[in-house]
Parts: C-alpha cells; sequence; structure tokens
C-alpha cells in the first residue's frame, strides 16, 4: 500500500487523539481484566502445586489418610514387609511463628535418610554437599530445623539462633541449623512459608505421636505391580492417589469459580469490543469524504480495508500491550483477592506472588487482537462502500443504519429466545449457562437502538407539548444520531444490567443463607474444637470437655459434630456426623417432602443424608445407596435426605454419630452445641464456658456465628464486585467515547444554535440533558435485561456451579442503583463533551460542515 | 454618528493566530450602514467577508475597534450578553445547513421566538402564515432534510426574519444554490427585509444582486472597498 494513502488517513486520526486514546483504553481495560484474572488464578493455583512439588519431589504418587492420619507402622510394613524402597514419610502441618510474624508456615517433617532420593524442589537449589551436612544435623540434633534465607532475613533470624512455633497450643522451641538459597523466583516462592525439619521434630511439634501426614510414593514406572502391593495393606482410612490426579482435582474443584470470573473478564472485553467498535466507525464515517477522493483517484475497495484493518491492527497492538502491563499490575492486586476467596471456599493455600507466563501473555494479545479485529470489520465494510462520487450526509448515513437498526431489532428477538433455550437445555454445563447470558445480553443490546426510537418517541409525545422548542432537541437529537447514541446507550445497558443481575443474584443468594443460617443455627452457644485430628489426647480432650459441658448447671442439652472425610468411590467426600437433639433436628431445611420416622432411620439404620449439592454433583436421589470404605470393607449407606447447605460448594455427606462410631474409629468432635435452660443468662453461661476451653478452642453465640459466616460470605464476592466496577468503567469510557464523537460530528449544528443566540449555558444544558436521558434509557432497559441475567445467573449458573438452589428475591433498591448508576456515569461522561462545546466559539464551530 | 445609522464600525482589525504566525484579515476598517439599507459584500474567497459578518454579529470579537448596533457597542459586551443580543437583534442565513436538522420547519421558525418570548398560539399563526405565503403551507412538520436545497434557504430567510430582527446578516445564501434557484432565493431576501424595512449585510459572489443592492462594498487588502 502506498505510503501517502497511509498518511492521508493517518494525519486524519492524529487530529482525533482523544478518539484514539480512548479506543486504544478500550481495549487496553478489556485486555488487562481478562488476563489479570487469568494471571491471578492460575498463580494461586500453581503456587500451591508448587508447593506441593517441594517436599514430594520426584513422587508419582501419594498416600494419604482422612483425619487421624496415617499409622507409621504401615511406612515400616510397606518398606520392610513389602520391599518397597522408594517410599518417604511425611508429617506435616501449618504452624505459628508467635514471636515473629502473623503468617503461618507449613512445617513439614522429613525423614533425612530417604529425602535425597526424592530430590525435592528444595534439595535441587542446594549445593550436594551442604544439603548432606543440613540433612545430617537434622538427623543427629533433635529440634533444628531450615528455613529459606528469604525467610530467615523477614523473621530477624540467623544460623543457631532459636524460636518458638506454636500448633495448636503445643509450643516448642526450634533451632535454625540452615538456610535454604532459592535460585529461581518459583522456588522462593515455595519456600517463602517453609520449615523443614526431621521427621520426628515434626511430630513432636505437631502432636502427631505415631502418625503420618502423607506417604511419598516414586513409582518405578516398570514395576506397576507395586500399586497392587501397596492397595493391600492400605488401611481404611487411607488412599493412594497420583499426584497428578491431586492437582487436577484441585483444579476440577475450583473449576466453576474460575470459570464465573473468567466469565466477568470476557463481560469487560465484550463492552470493551463496543467502545472500539464505536471508535473506528467514527473514523470511518468522518473520512468519508476523504475516502471517496481516494476511491475516485483509483484506490480499490481492498486498499480501503486493509486501510482500516491496518489502523484497527496498529490500535490493537498498542492496546493489547499497555493493556498486558495494565493485566499484570491488575493481577496482583486481585491475586491477593483470588487466593482469600480459594481460602475461604476451597482449600488452604498461601498467598504467593503473580507468576506471569508466556502462554498467558500469548493469551492476552490473541483476545486483544482477535476482539478489535472483530470490533472493527463492519465499519471497514462500510468504508469500502463509500462512493467516489457523491458523500453521504450524516442524515443518508443515519437512515442507513435505521434500516440495519430494523434488522438488529429481529437478530436481537432470535438472540434472546435462543439465549434462554441454551441457558435452560444445556444440561449441567457451566459454560454453556454463562454463554446463554453472553447471548442474552447480546441480543437485549441489539435491540437497545429499537428500545431508544421508541422511548424517545414516546417522551416527545409525552413530554413535547409542555417541552418549548428548544427542549424538544435531547430526545431527537438522540433518535437523529442512534447509530452514535444507540451503541453508547447500549454498552452502558450491558453493564447496568450485569450489575443489576449480580447484585439480584447476591441479594438473592445472601438472603438464601441468612435463612439458611437463622434455620440452621439453633443452639444458644457453640463450642469449636479445631486442630488436627489425629491425636489420640486430642479426642481424649475433646470427650472430658463434652463431659464437663453437659454437667453444667444451666445447660439443657448438647449436640455435636464432627467434621471428617470418608473414603467414597476412591475419593475422600466430607461427613459431618451429628449428634442431634429436638431443637437441632429442625435446623435441617430439607429439599423435599419429609416422612415422620426420618430422624428415627438416620439414628438406627445405615443411612445419611446428603446435602443438596453434593445430591446435584453425584446425581444422587433419595433412596439411593451410597458405598462407604470402612475397615470391614465397603458399606453401603441409604440415602433418606437431602438438604440445604451453602457451606460449601462440593457438598458432603451427614450421619449420626451411632452410625459412624460403629465403622470407624473415635476423632473426637469439631463443634459442641449448647442448649441453654430457659431463663439463663446467656452472656454469663459464654463466660463460663470460655475458661473451660483452650486456647485454640473458641465459644461463641448463635448471633456471632451468624455475624461472621455473612462477613465471610460478603468477602467471597468482593472479587465479583471488583470486577463489575472494571466493567462498569469500561462502560463508561464507551459513552464518554461516543459522546466525544458524537458532540464532534454536530458542531456546526451548536454552531447554527449558537449564532442564533443560544447561550454557552443552554447549550450545556442541552447536551446534559441529552446524556441524562441516554443514561436513563440505558437504566431503564436494563432493569427488564438485569432480571433476565439474575434469573439465569440463579437458576442456571449457579445452580450448575454450586449445585445449591436459591430463591429469588427482587430487591427494588438494586433497580434504584441501577438506574441512578446508568444515570449518573452518563451525566459525568458528558461533563467534558458538553464542556468542550459550550467552549468552541460559534465562529469556528460554523467553519465546519 | 446619525440618528439614521443602524450599524457602526470603527476601526475594527482583526488577525488570526496561525501556526505561530499572524494573520491578519483587516485593519482599522470603518463603516456606518444607514436603518433599512441593504449593503452587498463582494470579495475574493478568503478575502474575509464571512469573518467580517462574524464580527458585527459579535460572534467571534474583534481584536480592536468597536461595532455599534442601535447605538449599543457589541465589543463592550461579554460573550453572554452577545449572545442575548444575538437573540433579539439579529437574524442569520448562512451558505447551506442553516436549519437545526432535528426540528420541523416551523418548529425552526418558533425557536427563535422562543428564545425571546413564550410562545403563543399567535406566534404558531403568524409561522404558518408566513410559510404559507412562501408556499410550504403543507411542509410544516417536515424535517430540513426531506427539502431541496433551495427550500431550505427560503425556510432559513423566513427563520431569519421571524423574530423581527434589526440586521440581516446573509454569508452567501446562494451559495449552494443553482442560478435560477439562486435568483428566486435573492428575490425573496430582497422582497421581505425591503418590506419589514430591515438592515441587511449580504456577502455573496453572486453578480445578480448588484441591482437590488442600496450600496455595494469589497474587501481588498484588508481594507473595505466602496463599489
Ligand atoms: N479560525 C481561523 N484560524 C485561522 N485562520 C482563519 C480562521 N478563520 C478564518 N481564517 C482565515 O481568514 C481568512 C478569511 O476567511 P473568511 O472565511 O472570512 O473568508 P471568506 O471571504 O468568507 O471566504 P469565502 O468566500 O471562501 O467564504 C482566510 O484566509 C481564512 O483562512
Ligand atoms: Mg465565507
Amino acid at each position: 500500500m502506498s505510503s501517502i494513502l497511509d498518511r492521508a488517513s493517518r494525519n486524519f486520526l492524529w487530529q482525533h487523539p482523544w478518539q484514539l486514546a480512548l479506543a486504544i483504553v478500550g481495549i487496553a481495560l478489556g485486555v488487562a481484566v481478562v488476563i489479570s484474572i487469568d494471571l491471578a488464578m492460575e498463580s494461586s493455583l500453581t503456587a500451591f502445586e508448587q508447593a506441593g512439588k517441594a517436599f514430594s519431589g520426584t513422587a508419582t504418587h501419594r498416600i494419604i489418610a482422612g483425619d487421624g492420619g496415617l499409622d507409621e507402622r504401615l511406612y515400616t510394613r510397606l518398606r520392610v514387609e513389602q520391599g518397597i524402597q522408594k517410599i518417604a514419610p511425611v508429617a506435616s502441618a501449618y504452624v505459628q511463628l508467635t514471636e515473629q510474624t502473623e503468617e503461618s508456615f507449613r512445617l513439614i517433617g522429613i525423614d533425612p535418610l530417604i529425602e535425597k532420593s526424592l530430590q525435592a524442589v528444595w534439595q535441587q537449589q542446594q549445593k550436594a554437599n551442604k544439603t548432606s551436612v543440613f540433612l545430617t544435623r537434622l538427623l543427629s540434633e533433635p529440634n533444628t530445623a531450615l528455613m529459606s534465607e528469604q525467610s530467615a532475613q523477614r523473621l530477624h533470624l540467623k544460623i543457631n539462633d532459636d524460636f518458638t512455633v506454636m500448633a495448636d497450643s503445643r509450643e516448642q522451641r526450634l533451632k535454625v541449623i540452615g538456610l535454604l538459597a532459592p535460585d529461581n523466583a518459583v522456588s522462593e516462592q515455595v519456600l517463602a512459608r517453609l520449615l523443614i525439619t526431621d521427621i520426628a521434630t515434626a511430630q513432636e511439634v505437631l502432636g502427631l505421636f505415631g502418625r503420618l501426614s502423607s506417604i511419598e510414593v516414586v513409582l518405578d514406572k516398570n514395576r506397576p505391580e507395586i500399586l497392587a502391593q501397596i492397595g493391600k495393606v492400605l488401611p481404611a482410612n487411607a488412599l493412594l492417589i497420583s499426584t497428578d490426579s491431586q492437582s487436577q482435582s484441585m483444579r476440577e474443584m475450583t473449576r466453576a469459580f474460575s470459570i464465573n470470573l473468567k466469565a466477568m473478564g470476557l463481560l469487560s472485553l465484550l463492552v470493551g469490543m463496543f467502545l472500539i467498535y464505536n471508535t473506528m466507525t467514527f473514523l470511518v464515517v468522518q473520512r468519508r469524504r476523504l475516502i471517496g477522493s481516494l476511491r475516485a483517484i483509483g484506490v480499490t475497495r481492498r486498499q480501503i480495508f486493509k486501510l482500516i484493518i491496518g489502523e484497527a491492527f496498529l490500535l490493537a497492538i498498542i492496546g493489547t500491550l499497555i493493556g498486558i502491563a495494565l493485566g499484570i499490575a491488575l493481577g496482583q492486586g486481585l491475586l491477593y483477592l483470588i487466593s482469600e476467596t480459594i481460602n475461604a471456599i476451597y482449600f488452604r493455600i498461601d498467598t504467593t506472588s503473580l507468576m506471569v507466563s508466556p502462554v498467558q501473555i500469548g493469551k492476552g494479545v490473541l483476545l486483544g487482537i482477535g476482539a478489535t479485529l472483530l470490533a472493527v470489520l463492519p465499519p471497514a465494510f462500510e468504508a469500502t462502500r463509500f462512493s467516489p462520487v457523491t458523500v453521504l450526509t450524516r442524515s443518508q448515513l443515519e437512515s442507513g443504519s435505521r434500516r440495519l437498526i430494523k434488522v438488529a431489532g429481529l437478530i436481537s428477538l432470535v438472540l434472546i429466545a435462543g439465549g434462554m433455550a441454551l441457558a435452560f437445555f444445556s444440561g449441567k454445563s457451566i459454560s454453556l449457562g454463562l454463554a446463554s447470558i453472553f447471548l442474552l445480553l447480546f441480543g437485549f443490546a441489539l435491540l437497545t437502538p429499537n428500545f431508544t426510537l421508541l422511548s424517545m418517541r414516546l417522551i416527545e409525545r409525552l413530554f413535547g407539548r409542555f417541552l418549548g422548542i428548544l427542549w424538544r432537541l435531547p430526545p431527537r437529537m438522540i433518535s437523529a444520531e442512534i447509530s452514535r447514541t444507540g451503541i453508547a446507550i447500549a454498552a452502558l445497558m450491558i453493564a447496568v444490567a450485569a450489575t443489576i443481575g449480580m447484585d439480584l443474584m447476591i441479594g438473592s443468594f445472601r438472603q438464601t443463607v441468612a435463612q439458611w443460617l437463622q434455620a440452621s443455627l439453633r443452639a444458644d452457644l457453640y463450642v469449636s474444637l479445631p486442630g488436627e485430628k489425629m491425636t489420640a489426647d486430642k479426642i481424649l480432650a475433646d470427650h472430658r470437655l463434652k463431659e464437663k459441658l453437659a454437667e453444667l448447671p444451666n445447660v439443657q442439652m448438647l449436640s455435636s459434630v464432627l467434621h471428617t472425610k470418608i473414603i467414597t468411590d476412591d475419593e475422600f467426600t466430607k461427613v459431618s456426623v451429628f449428634e442431634l437433639n429436638a431443637k437441632s433436628k429442625k435446623g435441617f431445611i430439607f429439599k423435599h417432602k419429609v416422612g415422620d420416622d426420618l430422624w428415627n432411620r438416620f439414628e438406627q439404620r445405615q443411612t445419611v443424608i446428603v446435602t443438596e449439592p453434593y445430591a446435584y454433583h453425584h446425581d444422587i436421589s433419595i433412596g439411593q445407596k451410597i458405598l462407604l470404605q470402612t475397615a470391614q470393607g465397603n458399606e453401603p449407606f441409604e440415602v433418606i435426605g437431602i438438604y440445604a447447605d451453602y457451606s460449601g460448594d462440593q457438598g458432603h455427606l451427614a450421619m449420626s454419630r451411632h452410625n459412624f462410631q460403629h465403622y470407624w474409629s473415635d476423632l473426637g468432635y469439631s463443634g459442641i452445641g449448647v442448649y441453654a435452660k430457659d431463663g439463663t443468662d446467656l452472656q454469663q453461661l459464654e463466660n463460663q464456658l470460655s475458661k473451660l476451653v483452650t486456647a485454640e478452642q473458641s465459644v461463641k453465640s448463635d448471633r456471632a456465628i451468624y455475624k461472621a459466616s455473612m462477613e465471610m460470605f460478603e468477602q467471597t464476592f468482593t472479587i465479583t464486585e471488583t470486577l463489575r466496577w472494571l466493567s462498569a468503567a469500561i462502560a463508561f469510557t464507551g459513552v464518554f467515547s461516543a459522546l466525544m464523537a458524537l458532540q464532534f460530528e454536530r458542531t456546526r449544528q451548536l454552531g447554527i444554535l449558537r449564532a442564533i443566540g443560544i447561550t454557552p449555558r443552554q447549550l450545556t444544558a442541552l447536551i446534559f440533558g441529552e446524556t441524562g436521558l441516554m443514561g436513563l434509557t440505558a437504566g431503564l432497559f436494563a432493569i427488564p435485561a438485569g432480571n433476565v441475567v439474575a434469573y439465569v445467573l440463579i437458576f442456571v449458573v449457579y445452580q450448575r456451579s454450586f449445585g445449591w438452589t436459591m430463591a429469588f428475591y427482587f430487591n427494588p433498591w438494586v433497580i434504584y442503583q441501577g438506574l441512578a448508576l446508568a444515570f449518573i456515569a452518563a451525566l459525568f461522561a458528558g461533563i467534558f463533551p458538553a464542556l468542550k462545546m459550550a467552549k468552541t466559539k460559534p465562529a469556528e464551530a460554523l467553519r465546519t460542515e | 454618528m446619525t440618528t439614521e445609522a443602524a450599524i457602526t464600525i470603527q476601526q475594527l482589525s482583526k488577525s488570526y493566530q496561525e501556526s505561530g504566525r499572524q494573520h491578519e484579515i483587516f485593519s482599522k476598517l470603518d463603516m456606518q450602514v444607514r436603518r433599512g439599507e441593504f449593503i452587498v459584500l463582494f470579495g475574493r474567497s478568503g478575502s474575509g467577508k464571512s469573518t467580517f459578518l462574524n464580527l458585527v454579529s459579535g460572534i467571534d470579537p474583534p481584536d480592536r475597534g468597536k461595532v455599534i448596533i442601535n447605538g449599543i457597542n457589541l465589543t463592550g459586551l461579554t460573550e453572554h450578553e452577545r449572545t442575548l443580543f444575538r437573540r433579539h437583534h439579529i437574524g442569520f442565513v448562512f451558505q447551506s445547513y442553516n436549519l437545526i436538522p432535528t426540528l420541523t420547519v416551523a418548529e425552526n421558525l418558533l425557536l427563535p421566538l422562543e428564545l425571546i418570548k413564550r410562545i403563543t398560539v399567535k406566534d404558531k399563526d403568524k409561522v404558518a402564515g408566513l410559510l404559507a405565503r412562501l408556499n410550504f403551507a403543507d411542509r410544516l412538520d417536515s424535517y430540513p432534510d426531506r427539502l431541496s436545497g433551495g427550500e431550505q434557504q427560503r425556510v432559513a430567510i423566513a427563520r431569519a426574519l421571524i423574530h423581527d430582527p434589526d440586521v440581516i446578516l446573509a454569508d452567501e445564501p446562494t451559495g449552494n444554490l443553482d442560478l435560477d434557484t439562486g435568483k428566486q432565493v435573492l428575490e425573496l431576501l430582497d422582497t421581505l427585509v425591503k418590506k419589514a424595512g430591515k438592515t441587511m449585510i449580504m456577502a455573496t459572489h453572486s453578480q445578480e444582486v448588484i441591482g437590488m443592492a442600496d450600496r455595494i462594498f469589497s474587501i481588498h487588502n484588508r481594507s473595505l472597498v466602496s463599489r
């Protein structure tokens, strides 16, 4: 392509720096949000996997146990009796370094003698001779530990310094005997919160006498029979899993969360695409004269098309690069929010720093450029159709777009119908559920121009006669330039509809959870008994505490729960073991009609009840039997109830303590509910109980638990809200850019208004009138769209993601807020264009055409 | 200054700053226009005709000098005051795109009225009457883009007169029209303005106007030359 041709049109671009900047902002923000989510999510999960590798090294498999841990004799048996060489015992748990920091550290106890064969990550970083010195000292000197140089620095510890670690309520002094030097960022991450000790030391610190957390296994590919060999001696509460499948199941667990987050990122990109589309259309339409002249002197359509696409490509690259830089910065912020949320609802992960991989950057680049080019195709085609002879006037262009709007209206109906159909006929797929929301939003967006035209006509009909000629202008201008205003309104509508949809969903969810909590929190006070449930003395202490509670004069009765894991179908399943009383039984909300004998059967027979998410994920219905692994082999338990539970999205089983004790060993309690006699001073009772419990046990009233749970609920939505604001910010930029384009295009018209005596202030008021109306229109149309989105979120996406049902609670405040948001955003976006136009000298405005 | 003078221009200078260079359009123009006079302004393209009209109407402030209309010195007024002054005292006809595209023909005519007073039924009748005289009786509710260029100019002339201003400024009102239509528009302008006794300054290239004008000037070398 000739460089003169390039220059002819590029000069034009430089005269519209605002539009260029805004288009770049649109691309950049869209890309930034998408990749920041990707980066933060991946970093959180990778950190988790890396931490695993830190001590598992080359291990291919791992023997893990539920609560109670593994008997260390299993290890000896495997090694001595079965002659399996490449295995290593591990005792590990989180500890507190109370003197130095709030952070918790992971303490890993290893067997220094065998450890070397495992080549764990931490060893690879060290010089070989150094490692063996460390290992020998760990073994020979009791209560010694290794940590990374960075940790030591952070904690102000030097070699041979002592420090106190605390696990449960045990305290122990350890001595730093060696500092590990990680040689890259990943291993630095992994080692950042790690203490390595000899296994005996770890068992002592953690109170795991004679117990192991896991046994690492390096499986020789040529000897697969070893797996079977191990399987034979495995106790009922232990499982042999491959390390790959473990990290896979972790990803599986967070999949729904991850998909939902990524969808929010894509939403931002979609809104960003409207912005790009708008800008490029503006830049093309404004150049219709230039393009016409170029065509007249012999430039082909193909050349014109290439020219426009070339420009878009340039914008896309700049925008995407900025977006990636921005995304990395944003990812840093999101990382914290995301790992907090994963911590709160899934599993424990340590906070980490952001890890950026070329693949993710590549994805960002592709998305940014792809989205831009897609958005720019329509205006690029339009450009090729500009006639070399006649230059279309603005109103001719508009009448062309009216035809388009009619077509868009029809397409939108198809999209909305298709979206609804997809929502309800896509099985259990979360992605398709979310895709249906995108279809719906896009459908509503395409319908926006029609809705706008209709509203403006209605406004005129209703208020026209009272308004005077001047004030008829705002609605008229919106209709007259619908190809611009329509896009701005659509972008704003999408953002506000998404906001309304999410707010209604979160509100409904909040209400549902609140009601569930209120219904299920039946006791007056709750004692929680956290900590590793592996140690015999803890179990004993639990029982003693419960007896003491029962003897208190003001206590009418108790209930108890134990949260543990049982193996079903070769995986661990969470189980709540209940000791219920008449009151606590009322706390269960069943999702079906319940017979009178349910509780009787729950106590007497081999039965379980399951939570709604569990039933959803495992396709369980009443009457079905679940095989649970016991010491005597697999035992069938009949499902007799499905109940509401919002405490986790994977779901769990529940059985009576009576049932549990019959097949599994005692593991103490996780919580005890205390029911006071009528007329008891609860505060006094709480104080009394507090004196009975240890430091890490706690006594909380039902109110306090309710409050804490609701706070946790809000916390899990911080990330959602943050992301929502980002897409709103992009929509705002879109409206701003459209308004700038609009005001530029009607400079001449505003000049005439000024010439015939309209003051700058009146002009400003007119433009605000127009933008305010645009905002209101977007807000109004976002109400039905937002309700549909909420509906699909509640009954399709969230149900599929987490397996629980919730009721739809309509909250009019959400609607008012949405309206206000749209209105205020539009007004704000109008400030600068309005001021700029009011300040434009009429003489100059009249020179334009 | 005679009492007859509708427009007095004294020592008017205007220059533009363009890429750092001062570009002088006029310096020290003087001119007196009597009430009811029809002044025609000739001049090469770029000689400053539009600029001159903008200075007279107060759309553009001069660098130095005075523009006095009906005894009021526009250059002593603020931007806001000049805008209000235009509302009441000046009617405009530009070369093209004179009308507000989103208002109907009738509304375009009512707008200048609405800016100075409350619109009454009588005003609406007045607009309808004026348009009927121009043969637009059936197009009151048409939007400007449905009209031909000549028709638009005729409506623009009606708009310039509707609120009874003292001065009409016309900047190449026939510039975009063919010869015949141009002639018709000029004749219309002439009759309407003369009949109403308005003062008018018209910038044009059209020679047809020579017979109608009271005085003819042209801008030459940054000053006004009487012809
Ligand atoms: N805002 C401005 N900045 C710089 N120069 C200007 C500006 N406005 C006008 N000019 C210059 O002032 C001169 C006079 O312009 P003007 O539009 O008054 O001429 P004109 O006589 O009306 O021409 P035409 O017959 O083509 O309409 C021109 O050379 C023009 O380039
Ligand atoms: Mg001119």
